[in-house]
């Protein structure tokens, strides 16, 4: 299974023409710098920094054609807004790993 | 700024990947597109670059994007900016607080080009519609300054043509209440050279600036008409002629006008189509009522014009009620008519004549109630009083000769053959005419002229003998002698002398002819009062009908006739 919606990812690419390729670089720079706040959010147990984070990585993995990566970026808010962080390092773990995925996806796509 | 023309759009988002996807597909719809990383960047880029349309991350560092909208709306005050939040369809909760903050849309991610397409051209249309609908509401607001200007001077000059005359003396009470800034309805009233009072209460068709304009012309003819003398007659029929030239067709002025004399305690009224007046009796409390007998101003040709008044008693303390159809035709809140009913109530029902006029103003206004009135309403009360208490007439000499020429003589002598073949009438009507009075004598003077003037040449220059006309056959045998003496005649004259001095309040006009003739005993016949003697009597006793007095003179060849006049 993909990890990305291939024929949502070529509309994008039509859309972006020549900026495709500066789109996914800044998409992936952009998620590693807040996937690094994301880990030290959680360290320190910050409830809304949590949520505001991965609200926004949630958001633009979902314009970046990555539905799962997504969601699991939504598991992360909704714990962190349902005020429970029992289960938030899991969460955080499975999206990480989703997230090296997409980004050698989309790599490939690059090339 | 057409909906499918290129606009300005800012995009708001904290999420870099997400603004160049955004602003990639605004882009290729052909706008032009700012961006900003937070919610101070998105108020800094709106204040700067003057957006069409806002793109708003709900979730943003700094100032959120509802912080950030709130921001704009009140910056952007009565410009119409609108802001699409954006947002998940996951966070629908959030949607409502978004709109509350004065969002006008959202748009879920991942972005749909054709939805957000639909949203950005149907705001641009609305955008434009504001625009046009601002645009035009400024208009308005200019025009109704420059009208509310235009009209404010306007009703200056208006006040001034149409102003209350003597309305503030003390036996008049009047109510005008008009139902829009302009009145439809005139009331008019002013004071005579002889001392008795002229009112008119006039009703245009209509009410408002259309309404009004006609009463400009009838009060300028009203008050300068007044002010030099002339009968209520003539400025009437003036009035009718002027109305008739320019109003349009279907417009015309309902009028009733009065002539209030305080010396003769009588009422002289000249009515039409107004609705019936009330005349109240102070003696018996009774009731005349007062018809309207004639049309409208405005509406007959001079020709058909019909001045003929009816006169009225008006004894102290009597009164008249004038008022315009806005008493009896006024509604209240079920649509009823006040009507003639309620109005010979209050009048029947009333105990103390001096509260009659605030009785109906009462009356009225407790019936129409919260409703208030759809028509201009005018009442006034005329109460009959001794002269002194309404004062002397202040004569404004401004407004140029109160009666024409008031003092002045002439001589006019016909010789030979022109006594022979003129007829003198005319030209000497034409120069007594000149006083407006006499004018209005004109008949009777022609009369009295004629009489003279034949006088002087048949018997006193002619010497031919008036018992000859006592019946029919003597009448023709008196007319070949004059056709014969006329042919015999070299030499003869016939004099006029005219001269006419002013007196209170009116004229004295004096008209002695003499002719060239031997005269006749007058002395037996002006004892005897000349008694119409059949056909002759030199038509003396006609004369005397006319005249204050007719006096011979000489040795019969000159008569002198006194004629005075009040302009009552």
């Amino acid at each position: 299974m993909s990890h990305l919606n291939l024929g949502q990812i070529n509309e994008l690419k039509d859309l972006m023409e020549d900026a495709f390729d500066d789109l996914i670089n800044t998409y992936v720079q952009d998620s590693d710098e807040k996937i690094v706040l994301l880990q030290s959010a959680i360290e320190n147990q910050d409830k809304n920094k949590i949520a505001e984070i991965s609200h926004s990585l949630k958001g633009s993995s979902a314009n970046i054609c990555a539905e799962f990566l997504s969601g699991l970026f939504k598991q992360v808010e909704d714990q962190a807004r349902a005020d429970n962080l029992t289960n938030i390092e899991q969460s955080f773990a499975l999206a990480q790993d989703e997230f090296q995925q997409v980004r050698s996806e989309l790599n490939k796509l690059n090339r | 700024m057409d909906a499918g023309s290129s606009l300005k759009i800012l995009i708001a988002d904290d999420n870099k990947s997400d603004r160049m996807i955004l602003s990639a597909i605004v882009k290729k719809m052909g706008h032009e597109v700012c961006e900003a990383g937070d919610g101070l960047e998105a108020i800094a880029q709106f204040k700067q670059a003057l957006p069409d349309i806002i793109l708003l991350d709900v979730i943003m560092p700094n100032m959120d994007g509802q912080a950030a909208a709130l921001e704009i709306k009140s910056l952007a005050g009565e410009d119409m900016i609108p802001i699409i939040f954006l947002t998940s369809l996951q966070d629908a909760h959030d949607l409502a607080k978004c709109l509350d903050s004065g969002g006008d849309d959202f748009l879920t991610k991942p972005y749909n080009k054709i939805i957000l397409q639909a949203k950005i051209n149907a705001f641009s249309r609305m955008r434009k519609m504001h625009h046009t609908l601002q645009r035009q509401r400024d208009l308005i607001r200019e025009n109704n300054e420059y009208m509310v200007h235009e009209q404010e001077v306007a009703k200056a000059v208006y006040d001034n043509v149409t102003h209350a005359g003597c309305l503030h003396l003390p036996n008049l009470k009047y109510l005008l209440s008009p139902f829009s800034v302009f009145n439809g309805d005139v009331l008019l009233a002013a004071r005579k050279p002889s001392g008795s009072m002229h009112i008119l209460l006039g009703d245009f068709t209509g009410h408002g600036l259309p309404a009004a304009i006609g009463a400009m012309p009838l009060a300028e003819i009203f008050y300068g008409m007044t002010a030099k003398g002339f009968a209520m007659e003539d400025i009437l029929r003036e009035i009718n002629i002027k109305l008739k030239n320019i109003l349009p067709i279907g417009y015309f002025c309902c009028v009733c006008m009065v002539n209030l004399s305080f010396r003769k305690q009588e009422l002289e009224v000249w009515m039409g189509g107004l609705p019936d007046f009330y005349l109240y009796r102070y003696d018996d409390k009774s009731i005349d009522k007062v018809v309207s007998t004639h049309l409208p101003l405005g509406v007959l040709s001079s020709q058909a014009f019909d001045g003929n008044t009816q006169k009225y008693s008006f004894r102290r303390n009597d009164k008249l009620y004038m008022w315009s159809d806005g008493i009896v035709e006024s509604r209240n809140d079920h649509g009823d008519l006040f009507g003639e009913e309620r109005l010979q109530n209050i009048f029947d029902n009333n105990e103390d004549d001096a509260l009659l006029f605030d009785e109906i103003v009462k009356t009225v206004n407790e019936f129409t109630g919260e409703r208030g009135k759809d028509d201009d309403t005018t009442l006034l009360e005329v109460r009959m009083v001794e002269e002194a208490e309404v004062g002397e007439v202040s004569i404004d000499l401004s407004s140029g000769m109160v009666s024409g020429p008031m003092d002045w003589n002439m001589c006019y002598t016909l010789r030979g053959d022109t006594l022979k073949t003129f007829n003198p009438m005319p030209l000497m009507l034409s120069i007594l005419s000149d006083v407006p009075y006499l004018k209005g004598l004109s008949g009777q003077l022609y009369t009295l002229m004629a009489e003279l003037f034949s006088n002087a040449f048949e018997h006193g220059v002619l010497s031919l003998n008036s018992s000859l006309k006592q019946d029919a056959k003597g009448f023709s045998e008196y007319y070949s002698q004059r056709e014969a003496a006329i042919k015999e005649l070299k030499e003869g004259t016939v004099s006029f002398e005219f001269d006419h001095k002013p007196i209170p309040g009116g004229g004295r006009l004096m008209i002695m002819v003499s002719d060239s003739g031997n005269g006749f005993d007058y002395k037996r016949r002006q004892d005897k009062n000349f008694v119409n003697q059949g056909y002759s009597g030199r038509g003396i006793p006609l004369i005397l009908s006319i005249c204050d007095n007719l006096e011979y003179v000489g040795n019969g060849n000159q008569v002198r006739v006194d004629l005075s006049w009040t302009a009552d």
